[in-house]
């Protein structure tokens, strides 16, 4: 591989990974501000908007760990049909890296618009935080964009390798020994 | 054409029964042009996506809790502001004061006011009697907002964070001892079991707002807007007619299972109108000049 | 015949995403669009971000993430060892030995983990070697561990549940104390099987444990504690008025953490890997879960829930023929899908016909949960079965015979819970939670 290739490589991976990273820093986040809730109501402290910022948190965890997942095949998907073709496997991933990247595209498009149209209309949380959402939505966008790009980024190496880069996480498989 | 309509409250529920007769009303005004579909229990959009779906055009016609939106705008919250507006008759008169000023902000929102109808009032549930604001002190009350959560700053309780699905729940185990809502919420969460007093200080009486795109509203000709106003004209009139009506019937039901319903003492009425005063005054500092018109007018009537 | 070509289309485009292999969130995403283009004028790409953001963003939804982390943290630490040595000296006497302990293992740490794959994964990585060293029938530890890792999904805590009361905005609290019966029960039911199996079947000829005192069994018993503290602290903090349903979860969390860090079994690389693997977990389900809020918006668009359920109630039905009709609907959709997506797609449509049957919906809660676990272990998808094939190496259609009879279990338990609907609604009708002071 040439070394721009590599290098191109090493930078999606990190910032799949990285994305992943900040999910798990996410869910850390969520167990806090849980657990300051509960501890604020022993205490009588308020913590206004409590549950609205663990909703975001959960929203930013899952958007964020989206294409982190993929690459370790951790989304499923129904593998029978692809079993069946055998030799032919390749064209099968073909159709589905084709399809999964056309929707996770318009997918990280309207995520994207989302984001935007809540700063046009100043559209603010409900709740007691009254965050304005483009602000709690942003990790959502930014997870879908980075999802739709891990999709082309597999379809692409597919393509030009013949293999793409979706591989069950071996701690995964050592823990099922 | 047909038009998705979406609602937030069960299809049992009293607004959503009167939005179906809304809807009947402008088929046969339209001539069926006009084809209003109801998609109640949050079946299509949530609640609170619900002014946006159609401020977007993602529904062409939908209903909300209009207060629910004042972190937006102070002036939507305007029905809400507790202990000023304490009756059907006051209620009224309140939103005539805001109803153009409402209009305008909705309209600058992409959207057209059709009707509202009230909730009934919200009052206080406790597990003790309560007389004064002195015997509020330190009791876990559900604030959902930032008006309820100022009330329990003022009145010295201690304010706790609880969704509305978590709320039978967290009256059963203790978490909360106290809210304030309508008779209907009681009712329909059994909240005798375990709370004992409600007092019915008739503190606010929200109002659901139905609203058209403007867009949509603006592609209908003159007749078929004319068919929608008039059906909202006498919705509004149904619907505020009925609401009182149940009104009465909640507190019926809540006696009849055990709960001491009774109106607030002479003290604390006065203690609660003096919160009311502050909190009008908090409110028109947010609400601007606007804000003061709409009191201004309802005052002067 | 309108309503027969969308259902027609929506089929074939489900059957040929899903079929071919498509991610599950995205063939979902794809078949939602296909419905929104041809029924509806409404902006469909917006209007798919309202509902994926706000089903995304969910307060009731971030207990699902802590469970899950709550079942990667025991399964890394010793946590989950303990529990079968504290339990083993118990079950030995027992006819059938020591595959009770797939069953009460499964039982005890379902009240501590809400899904079927953490409760499947950490009690079967400790009972599975233990009751191949002692000879058991393969066969039977698979089954039986394949059958009993569901009961995770129906004593509370339970991710299932979690997501069917969202859904129904009905009561969590009331549904999990709801599902603590039929959950007993149906070990119980698990149990006796094993008794019976052990007795008639000849390959059924376990080495023999050395026996052991009384006190030997009490001393053996310490290991259990530090579980039964975690049961108490998440069930206690919910039932107690300290924690709401979701909050238990993370108490739960902590709890473990501290366990954990007590036993000395918490390092920062295991932490770190228990929260990276809680991480692709929930990503896994919220994709899922996206997909299938954007289903449901097209579904209403549609208006296809609404004439579905107008057909089936002009069938007039009765309530017994309705809820076998729901059964055999269910078992097939379990064929393909796992249970939570089951459950969000399908309520929106069958929830009306509930409640206009007259039929409990929190009754119904713990049926569709049952209807659930059986789809956990049916091929060609079944969550557990795929567990364990990673787990023993077995082929699938080994795991799935395997699990036969536990599935035959679980459709009598179907008829046992309408024929004695008491048994799911009397705790929750009677055993309030104590009213704090
Ligand atoms: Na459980
Ligand atoms: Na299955």
């Amino acid at each position: 591989m040439p070394t721009a290739a590599r290098a191109i490589r090493r930078s999606l991976d990190a910032v799949y990974d990285g994305a992943g990273a900040l999910a798990a820093l996410c869910l850390l986040a969520i167990l806090i501000v849980i657990s300051a809730q509960v501890v604020a109501r022993w205490t009588g402290v308020p913590f206004p908007g409590s549950s609205q910022y663990a909703g975001y948190l959960m929203a930013a965890a899952s958007f964020l760990a989206f294409a982190h997942t993929l690459n370790r095949g951790a989304h499923i998907r129904v593998n029978l049909f692809l079993t069946a073709l055998g030799q032919r496997r390749f064209w099968g991933e073909l159709w589905c890296l084709v399809i999964a990247s056309a929707a996770s595209t318009y997918l990280a498009w309207f995520a994207v618009r989302a984001v935007y149209w809540s700063w046009r209309l100043g559209d603010v949380s409900q709740g007691q935080d009254a965050t304005p959402l483009w602000i709690a939505q942003t990790p959502m966008a930014v997870g879908a964009v980075i999802l739709a790009v891990c999709f082309i980024d597999n379809l692409v190496t597919l393509l030009l390798a013949g293999r793409d880069n979706i591989r069950p996480d071996l701690s995964q498989q050592s823990r099922a020994e | 054409e047909t038009w998705d309509m979406p609602l937030a409250y069960p299809a049992t529920n009293f607004h959503s029964e009167n939005a179906e007769q809304f809807a009947e009303c402008v088929r046969e005004g339209t001539d069926g042009e006009i084809d209003i579909v109801t998609h109640p229990n949050g079946s299509l959009f949530s609640g609170d996506d619900i002014k946006r779906a159609v401020q977007t055009g993602q529904a062409p016609i939908g209903e909300r809790l209009i207060s629910a939106h004042a972190n937006e705008n102070p002036l939507f919250g305007v029905d809400s502001i507790p202990f000023l507006a304490t009756s059907y008759e006051e209620s009224d008169k309140l939103w005539e004061a805001a109803r153009d000023k409402l209009e305008a902000v909705l309209e600058d929102q992409n959207l057209v006011y059709v009707y509202a109808v009230p909730w009934p009032p919200q009052g206080f549930y406790f597990k003790k009697e309560v007389n004064s604001v002195d015997d509020m002190q330190g009791i876990k009350f559900r604030a959902y907002n930032a008006a309820t959560a100022r009330i329990a700053e003022l009145a010295g309780m201690a304010p706790v964070q609880i969704e509305a699905a978590e709320l039978s729940q967290a009256l059963a185990t203790g978490v909360v001892e106290s809210f304030i809502s309508s008779g209907s919420t009681g009712v329909d969460s059994k909240v005798w079991e375990s709370l004992t007093h409600f007092y019915d200080v008739q503190a606010w009486l929200p109002r659901n707002v139905v609203f058209v795109n403007k867009d949509a509203w603006d592609g209908l000709d003159e007749a078929a807007q004319q068919a929608i106003t008039e059906c909202g004209d006498q919705i509004a009139a149904e619907g505020t007619s009925k609401s009182e009506e149940l009104s009465g019937g909640y507190l019926e039901t809540l006696a009849e299972n055990g709960m001491t319903v009774s109106p607030p003492s002479d003290q604390l009425r006065e203690e609660l109108a003096a919160f009311g005063k502050t909190m009008t005054d908090e409110w028109l500092e947010s609400a601007g000049e606007d804000g003061k018109a709409i009191i201004d007018a309802y005052r002067a009537q | 015949m309108d309503q027969i070509y969308a259902i027609g289309l929506f089929l074939f485009v489900l059957f040929l995403l899903l079929g071919s292999g498509v991610w599950i969130g995205l063939a979902l995403l794809g078949v939602a669009y296909v419905g929104m283009d041809i029924f509806t004028t409404r902006p469909i790409g917006d209007a798919m971000m309202t509902v994926m953001w706000r089903s995304a963003s969910s307060w009731s939804l971030t207990a699902l993430p802590m469970f899950i982390w709550m079942g990667e943290i025991l399964y890394r630490t010793r946590l989950s060892e303990d529990m079968f040595r504290g339990l083993s000296p118990w079950m030995a006497r027992l006819p059938g030995g020591l595959m009770h302990t797939n069953i009460a293992g499964c039982t005890v740490f379902a009240a501590v983990s809400g899904s079927s794959a953490a409760t499947l994964t950490t009690v079967g990585k400790m009972t599975i070697p233990e009751l191949r060293k002692r000879n058991y029938p393969e066969r039977m530890v698979i089954g039986t561990l394949a059958g009993s890792a569901t009961l995770g999904l129906m004593i509370p805590p339970s991710l299932t549940l979690i997501v069917y009361g969202v859904s129904i905005n009905e009561s969590i609290t009331k549904l999990f104390i709801a599902g603590i019966l039929p959950g007993l029960i149906l070990a119980a039911m698990f149990m006796v099987y094993v008794v019976g199996a052990s007795q008639l079947s000849k390959s059924y000829q376990p080495i023999a444990e050395p026996a052991m005192t009384f006190a030997e069994k009490v001393r053996q018993s310490r290991f259990l504690i530090p579980v039964f503290i975690l049961i108490l602290l998440v069930i206690g903090s919910m039932y107690m008025g300290v924690a709401t349903a979701t909050e238990a979860a993370a108490i739960g969390v902590i709890g473990s953490l501290l366990l954990a860090a007590w036993q000395g079994s918490l390092s920062a690389s295991t932490f770190f890997e228990t929260l990276m693997g809680a991480a692709r977990t929930s990503a896994m389900i919220a994709l899922i879960l996206s997909g299938a809020a954007f289903l449901s918006l097209a579904m209403g668009f549609t208006g296809l829930p609404r004439g579905l359920a107008e057909v089936i109630a002009a069938m007039e039905l009765s309530r017994f023929e309705l809820l076998m009709a729901l059964m055999v609907f269910y078992v097939v959709l379990g064929c393909f899908l796992d249970g939570i997506s089951i459950v969000v797609l399908t309520i929106a449509i069958v929830e009306p016909m509930i409640r206009q049957t007259g039929i409990d919906i929190i009754w119904f809660g713990i049926f569709v949960v049952l209807v659930v676990e059986m789809a956990q272990i049916t091929p060609p998808i079944g969550f557990n079965l795929f567990v364990l094939q990673g787990m023993t190496g077995h082929e699938m259609n080994f795991i799935a015979r395997a699990a036969l009879p536990m599935f035959i279990i679980m459709v009598l338990m179907v008829f046992l819970l309408i024929a004695f609907p008491e048994l799911a609604t009397w705790l929750p009708a009677n055993m309030r939670p104590a009213a704090g002071g």
